[in-house]
Parts: C-alpha cells; structure tokens; sequence
C-alpha cells in the first residue's frame, strides 16, 4: 500500500516538527499564488442580432447543470406614475402567467417534469429571466425561456394573485423597523417625486391591468436592450448556436424602444436627525452622507476608506467600536453604494435598544471624525488593502459568477477592462487618500440620520452614557410620522 | 396506477448520473486524539473552504445556562494567549479582578430577582432598580474593563483572516452543533490550522461579560424584534414538552445576562476536546500535507478521556394536540407541526419526499433536515389551497431533521378576507388524501429528480460541499452523506403514505393560529 507509506513518512516528519510550531502567524511563509483577471471579452460574444452574450463554460469539476440568464434595461424607473408596482409584476408574471403555447399551469409542468426552474424579477433598473436546466435538456428549457421572453400571456388568474399577495406585502410595511426606516430613508433622501421612492400602492396596484403589463413586455422587447450570461456543463459553440437559435432572433417590434438613461434625483435633502416612532424592543439607525460615482478617479481611495470605517465587518472601526468595545449592536455597517447611475450614498446601519441610539451614534461619529482627523497607520492601510487584493480570486470562484458579473455590468454600461487594473490601483491607495476621502464623503454636516423605534426613550438616551439625540450632530431634530402602509402617505 | 404521459416525461435522471454524492471524493482521517479529518481535493480554483465543528449546541444545554452553547461561538473569536492581548500576563490578572467583581454583581441581582419575585420591582433588568451597591460593582467593572481594552488587540483574529485574503469568516450555533468557517486562498493553508489550533489550545474568552450584551442585542435583533419572534417562540417551547429542543440556540434573556467563566471554561472542558469535533476542508490543497498539518498543529491538544455526555432526555409520545392562539403585528397565518423523525431515522427519506411532494420542491435541497428556502410553486397544496380554491396566498410543508428528532410542518398565509381556522379543516382535508390515497408515481419521481438537481447545485463549489457535510456530519456520518442519494431513491410510494398516516396523527398536532394584532404606534 504506497499510499500507507506516504502517510507514515508524512507522519514522521510531522512529528520532527511538532515543536516548531512559530509563536506567532506572522512568521509562516506562504508560496504566491498567480491570479490572472478573467477578461470581458475572453467571454464576450455577440449573438446575431447583436444581442451581447458571456459564455464561461464549467470546468470538469462542474455539475450537469446549465444556467442562462437574459436581463434588460429597464425596471421600476420605468413605471408610469399611479401604476407604481408594473416592473414588480412584469417581472414576477413574465415567468408565472404562462406563454401564448403553454397556459400558466403546463408550463411549470414542462419545468417540473425537466427538474428545471425559469424565474424572473425586475428591480429598480433591470429585469431577468433566468433558466436553470440540466445540459440534457438545453434545448427545450431554451425553448421555454425564448417563450416566456418573446410570448408571455400574462394570465389574468396569475395576475390576480400576484396583486392578493402584494396586497399583503404592502399591508406589512409598518409591522417592523427595518421596513419602516426603508421606506422613510428613501423619502428622505430622494423626496416624493424620484422613482427611488416611489413605491407601490394598494391603489397603483389595483390599476395596474394585463394590457398594462403587455405594453410593457412589448416597450421592453428590443434587442439593444439586452443582455445574455450563460454558464455551466456545455460545448461553447454548441451553446453560442443554441443562443442564436433563440435570443438571438428576437427582434424589435414596432413599438419596442431602446430603455431611455435613468433619471438622476434632483432632490435637496435636508439634513437632519429624523426619529419615527414605533414600539419595538429595538431601534433601527440609518444614516447616510453623499457618496462618489464608481467613474470617479477617487473610487478606489474611497472604498479602501469605506472598508476601514465599517465595510469589513469585525476588521472595521464601527465594529470594533460599537460591537466589541461596547456592545451595543449586533452589526454595525457603513457600504459606499456603488454610485451606477448617479452620486450614490455612503450608508450606515445598526440595530440597538432604543435607550442606546443616542450613545451608539455619537460612537459612530466620533469614529468618522478621527478617520478624517488622524492618518491611519501603515498596519491598518496595509490589512485593508491586502485583503481587498488577497481575496480578488474569491470574487470569481464559479462560472456563473464570472459570466453574470461581465453581463450586468454591461448592461450597466461600464467599461470592460476596469477590473484589470483594480488590484493596481487599491494597492497604490495611501494613508493621505484614505484621509482626504474620508473629509469627502463624510461631510456631517450634510448628514441625514434616521432612528425609528420607541421615540421617547431613543430621543432620551441612556442613564449610563449622558446625552440625549439631539446632542449627537448640530443638526436639526425632526420626528417624521409613520406613513399609511396602503397610500405611503405620512399618518396624521 | 395509470401511467400518465407525464411519468414518461419525467425519467429517472439518477440512472443518467449514478451517485453523485460518491463522485466527492471525501477522505476522512482520524487524528491520534480523536479528532476527525472530512478532506475533499477540488484544484480547479486557487481557493479552500474551511471548517470544524464541534458536536455540541443548545441541546447540551439546561435549564440556567441556555444559550451556553451560543455564548460559546462569539467567545471562540476573543483570542487566545498570543492573539489578542498586548500583555497576556496583565490580561489574566484583570480578567481574574472582573470575575471578583462579577461574584458582587450577582449577589446584588439575587436580591434584585428576589424583589422582583415579590413584585417589589417590574424589571431587574432596569438600570433605575439597581442597588447603590450594583451601581458601585458595575462602575468599578467599567474601569476594569477599560483599562483591559488598554492591552487589548481587538478582534486580531478577524484581522490576520483579512488580511491574508480570508472571506467568509464566521460561525453558528444550532440546537446539534457549532460551527466555524472561512475561506482563505489555497496558499495559507498552514494559516489556517495555526489559527484554529491556537484557538482551541490556549483560548482566553476575554470581553465575556459584555459579550453578553452583544448577545442580548442580538436576541433583539433577530428575534424580539420580529412581529411573530416571541410568538414563534413560545410555540416552539410548546411544541417541545422535554426534549432540550424546547428553548431556542439563543436562549432565554434571564440565563445569557448571567452566564459566568466558570460555567464557561467547564463548558469548553467538556465540549471542545478535539475528540468531539471535526474539521471540513475542501478546495486546493493535497489530502496528504493537510493531514501532516493536522497532526502536527491539533495533534497538540489532548482528547477528553471523559468523552461527552449524551442528551439523555427523549422526548415523550404527544398525548393530546396542542394549540396557541395569538395576536401578532404581522399577516394571519396557520402552522401545523408534528415532531416526527430524526435527520438519520429510516422514515427521514420518506417524510422528506412527503414534504416535497405537498409543499413542492425547494430548489435547494438534498440535505437532511434543510427547509429550502426557495419559492416552491409546484406542491400539492399551492395547486389546491393557491391555485384552485384561492384560499391561501401561500402555503408550504417542510421536514426539519434535527440530530435527535425532527419536525413536519405546514405554514398557510390565508387570501384576504380568510381566517387562519377556516384553512385548517382544508389543510387536513389534502393530508388525509395523502392517507386514504397515497401519492402518484409521477409526483414521487419529480421529487427525487428535484432533489438531485437540488444536491447538482450544492455541490457544485468549495463553500456549497463544506455545507453539505457540515449538514450530514452534525447529525450522522460521510457515510450517510454518500448513502443520501440511494435513500431518497429508494423511497416507495408506499413509504410516503405510511409515514403520512404514522405521523400526521391528531394527537400530534401542533396548532398556531395568528391574527393581525393592530400596531401599537
């Protein structure tokens, strides 16, 4: 048995170096490891009618599975205004209400009886079908998808309890905090008018129709606004062709239009420490401050700061604060949104009783105020961005992953070769960027910071940390109503 | 049985790719302690999935030191004699000087649970009731634990795992076992087995008592702070009369706020011998230098000749259903629960094919004990309860395996205008179908066809096989794991009706009806 000899030779040696154990992690030395950035276009392919598709085929280790996901341009910021809720729905039906060859209910049967599942979604600027099928069946789970993409029928039942269930849905919007402080946030942040706000009603639901939905699908439908991201167990051209056979005839209809750019807000927030009241054992706090473009030259210093502040979890300084000194929340997070489309935010939140908001956010910005006051050292630089680049593989660990990734950020419009310098550019960001983003993207006094839980005790504070909420921020203290869950507007 | 055109269309993929679960090369080892290696070699990409768990969880629990078990995984990341401190020695002594003062503080909190017990105080919980001596012991606590954070090298563990290019650091409590997991690149492995060993050899749970808070905050936040979180709670407390799966992994507010080191370091003395844990690798690396590694960094720690005591408590027969009538903050709902099977009980299979077929397939699935989490528009009672007779927006069925027992469950949303006890005679109504008719040859083939699409898909990376083990080795064996798929195979329709009529029995049941409760402002 060689193996058995291995294992005894191994063993010895294990044994000879059982006292070497270092004292310390630092002093073990590992081997480099060689990463080459996945590159768009080794993926990229353009179907005939134009339409950019990204083939990443598994290696042996994969499964039998083929995943296919067709997105668009276009979402809720397409809704038409008191029909708020129509990209929700189109994206839920366009795979639940059937096609105009299989009604609703023989259509998931042909799913069930492949083990494959079609689902689709819209969110705010884009919407998806995704197919997952075994590479047995491509064909006709192909087949299905160009269906529900090219001919969906939007069954009225289907549609019926589609508007039962977000009927619900809505009815739950105050029942607890975190639904609460999203919808407040967005009103504040982005006022009543900008689509980022505009969430569904009990009324824009109801007058939402099938022929809406149809108009829609058939507004939507145009080659240039989509996307293909296709991976698993298959023959690349083999795939390239199926794509062609299907995706790939689609073509515009006579009132298909290329999806319009999405609207920035012009909203001015006004900042302030807003507090809305809702008995509940524990407060939610968001707070948020004007963010960057991911275009912005800076992107990268910003997101190193980002990290070091509260984007790293237990690595991070909100967390280290307020978790682990202090134990006031479970998590504590600050993210740089991703700025796709506009300016966006750099958002912060936490859960704390309701006595401990006052403390826990003073906390807060006491530790954004060093981060703009204090260079940090060349050790926490150094974690940071090492783990940004050390973990750069990770982010491409399946070929799904890599195809979805290339295919969205197409449709996002963002320019293919950005990730072959992204380890280049983190490495080279310095203790002063750190500094001069932190003083940018945290400018208090354009701050807006939202509490919502038991409104006495969070505006009181805590007995043991003196200082109550309006003594966190030179900013103006507001209670802002709970709004009607059904009309979304503010209760008297 | 008619054959359908159906059941032609849905074949038995299984013979299309015979046992996927014994293409995973899994290799287990067993160190000279005790400790068990689970090995699984996947080069493709330059990374590896870890994890170890101990065989230990909020069943190894009592009565006074629930939610033990949980503490214990949030200590696991406060250091160890190097990782952590600036000054070991210093460190020691301080934490010796907060568990002096906590011996006063708890003294004081008897006297405020006894003012309690006699309705003297509402809350002992409530700073305005403590003692002038509580408020002197807690102020001189302060000062020591501030000066400790002086020396302290906080949270150093998630620090080195970052820096290294580490993702995924985490750990979780379940009612069977706690687990710790992280994703490094291929080249740190030795890292790896530095840290965990350290960790598990010279651990020091240092910022213990205000880890407590975190957990109370994280009670909140996870459960209180839900509309159906105490509600769900108490059922389940309802539903288990003795086992220990009566109180939730987190335990209840009165033992997390009183939890001591003593109770703490017996704990991890009995628990957390490498003779009742073991270690999940899967990704980049050679079996064989692993093993080396292993001996050389955990072969250090000494087995627990004791062994780990055993849950002796079984839960008892169910003589009579149980029913919960609440008011909660949130939509109307019904729940049904029966306690059934455990994860590795022969009728597990069969009651997992049950589920599938009334509640549909989650996407997911192929683990033992896994609820899915995944819409699943396919099951019986969608089609009867959502689709046909429009009662219900939704309505699921799960089996829940668990190491010493199992639940079988039904959660019904009622349409609007519907109450939650005008579904459950419909509800029964499709189980007793079940009873009286068995289920369809079709039905049971799409359910072992979903459930190996499902296993496809958590296999199909380092993080997803990781879990699946993890999942298998709580409550059972590798052997179990590879055995899974042939024993969903080999599930008859005859077995799912048995166990439909064995365990959904009215004396079983446990009823939860909901009602919206209006907000409270």
């Amino acid at each position: 048995m060689i193996r058995r000899a291995t294992l005894t030779i191994l063993l010895g040696v294990a044994t000879a170096f059982a006292q070497d154990i270092p004292d310390r992690p630092e002093k073990l030395q590992f081997a480099p490891i060689k990463f080459e950035t996945p590159r768009a276009r080794d993926y990229k392919v353009k179907l005939t009618n134009g339409i950019p598709a990204f083939v990443a085929q598994n290696g042996k280790e994969g499964t039998p599975l083929v995943r296919v996901t067709v997105s668009w341009r276009g979402g809720s910021y397409l809704d038409p205004k008191d029909k708020e809720g129509l990209a929700g729905l189109f994206g839920s039906q366009l795979t639940q209400g059937g096609t105009a060859k299989l009604e609703a209910a023989k259509l998931e049967d042909r799913l069930e009886s492949l083990a494959a599942t079609l689902t689709s979604s819209c969110t705010d600027t884009s919407c998806s079908v995704s197919l997952q099928v075994l590479d047995k069946d491509l064909a006709e789970g192909l087949d299905l998808l160009r269906q529900a993409l090219t001919q969906p029928a939007f069954a009225q039942e289907r549609l019926d309890l589609a508007k039962r269930q977000g009927r619900q849905r809505i009815g739950r919007r105050n029942d607890e905090v975190t639904s609460i402080a999203n919808y407040q946030m967005k009103h504040l942040l982005f006022g009543d008018k900008h689509f980022a706000s505009a969430d569904d009603t009990r009324d824009s639901l109801e007058a939402i129709t099938r022929d809406d939905l149809l108009a829609f699908h058939a507004r939507l439908l145009h080659p240039a606004n989509l996307f293909v991201a296709a991976s698993g167990r298959f023959d690349r051209k083999a795939m390239v062709d199926a794509l062609n056979r299907t995706v790939g005839t689609i073509k515009a209809g006579p009132v298909a239009r290329v999806s319009p750019s999405v609207p920035a807000p012009d909203f001015p927030r006004t900042p302030g420490i807003y507090v809305t009241d809702k008995d509940a054992p524990q407060a939610m706090v968001r707070w948020a401050f004007p963010g960057i473009r991911r275009t912005d030259p800076d992107w990268h210093a910003a997101f190193v700061t980002n990290q070091i502040l509260g984007g790293r979890g237990f690595t991070s300084r909100l967390m280290k604060k307020i978790r682990s000194d202090e134990g006031l929340t479970y998590g504590v997070y600050s993210t740089l949104e991703p700025g796709t489309y506009w300016r966006g935010d750099v958002t912060g939140s936490m859960q704390t009783k309701n006595r401990s908001v006052a403390y826990a956010m003073r906390l807060a910005l006491e530790e954004i105020r060093k981060l703009k006051e204090q260079p940090v050292s060349d050790d926490e630089l150094r974690v940071n961005k090492d783990g940004i680049i050390e973990a750069f593989p990770s982010q491409w660990a399946t070929k799904q992953a890599v195809a979805n990734r290339f295919s969205d950020e197409a449709r996002e419009g963002w320019p293919e070769d950005w990730w072959a310098s992204y380890r280049e550019k983190i490495q080279a960001v310095t203790a002063a960027d750190v500094q001069r983003m932190a003083r940018k993207l945290s400018d208090t006094d354009r701050m807006v910071i939202l509490a919502v839980g038991k409104a006495s005790e969070i505006e009181a504070g805590d007995t043991d940390h003196p200082g109550a909420l309006e003594d966190v921020a030179p900013l103006p203290l507001k209670r802002v109503p709970l709004r009607d869950p059904a009309t979304l507007e503010p209760m008297p | 049985m008619i054959l359908t055109r159906g059941l032609a269309l849905a074949a038995a993929l299984v013979a299309a790719a015979p046992a996927i679960a014994q293409d995973v090369p899994a290799v287990e080892r067993t160190l000279a302690n005790g400790m068990r290696l689970v090995m699984v070699e996947r080069h493709e990409q330059p990374t590896i999935a870890f994890a170890w768990l101990a065989r230990v969880g909020s069943a190894n629990e009592r009565p006074g030191m629930t939610g033990m078990a949980h503490l214990f995984e949030h200590m696991m990341f406060k250091g160890t004699k190097t990782i952590g401190t600036r000054d070991a020695r210093r460190d020691a002594e301080l934490n010796g000087q907060q568990d002096e003062v906590q011996v006063r503080i708890r003294e004081e909190m008897s006297v405020l649970r006894e003012k309690q017990r006699r309705g003297e105080i509402a809350d002992m919980m409530d700073p305005k009731a403590r003692t002038p001596r509580l408020q002197e012991a807690l102020d001189e606590f302060d000062r020591l634990v501030k000066e400790q954070r002086e020396l302290i090298v906080k949270d150093e563990m998630d620090k080195i795992y970052t820096q290294a290019g580490g993702t995924g650091l985490n750990a979780s409590t379940s009612e069977d076992r706690t687990n710790y997991i992280v994703s490094l690149p291929s080249n740190k492995l030795e890292l790896w087995f530095w840290l965990e060993s350290d960790r598990l050899a010279n651990p020091v749970f240092r910022e213990f008592y205000s880890e407590r808070d975190v957990i109370l905050e994280e009670r909140r936040q996870t459960l209180e702070s839900r509309p159906s979180g105490v509600v769900d709670e108490a059922f389940n407390a309802m539903t288990w009369i003795a086992s220990p799966y009566h109180w939730e992994v987190i335990g209840w507010s009165s033992d997390i706020s009183q939890v001591t080191r003593e109770q703490a370091n017996q704990f991890f003395a009995t628990y957390y011998a490498p003779n009742n844990i073991t270690a999940i690798l899967v990704g980049d690396f050679s079996a064989d230098a692993a093993y080396a590694l292993a001996e050389k960094y955990f072969g250090r720690i000494p087995a627990n000749p004791k062994g780990v005591p055993e849950v002796i408590t079984l839960e008892p027969r169910q003589p009579a259903e149980q029913r919960m009538v609440a008011e909660v903050e949130t939509l109307p709902s019904l729940q049904v629960v029966w306690k059934t099977a455990a994860a590795v009980h022969n009728d597990a299979p069969a009651l997992q094919a049950l589920a599938g077929i009334l509640g549909g397939t989650p996407m997911f699935m192929g683990r033992p004990g896994g609820p899915g989490g995944m819409r699943p528009p396919s099951g019986r009672l969608h089609k009867a309860l959502v689709l046909d007779q429009k009662v219900a927006t939704n309505a699921s069925a799960s089996f829940s395996g668990m190491k010493m027992g199992g639940t079988f469950g039904f959660r019904v949303t009622p349409t609007p205008g519907k109450s939650p006890g005008e579904l459950e005679p419909v509800l029964y109504a499709e189980i007793d179908k079940v009873v009286k008719d068995g289920v369809t040859d079709e039905e049971l083939q799409r359910f072992k066809n979903a459930t190996l699409v499902g296993l496809y898909g958590r296999l199909e990376t380092n993080t997803g096989i990781r879990e699946t083990l993890t999942q298998f080795l709580t409550v059972g064996t590798v052997q179990d794991f590879k055995d899974s798929l042939a024993r969903t195979q080999a599930v008859t329709r005859e077995d799912v009706q048995r166990v439909a009529r064995q365990y959904l029995v009215k004396e079983g049941r446990n009823v939860l009806l909901t009602s919206r409760k209006e907000g409270k402002r």
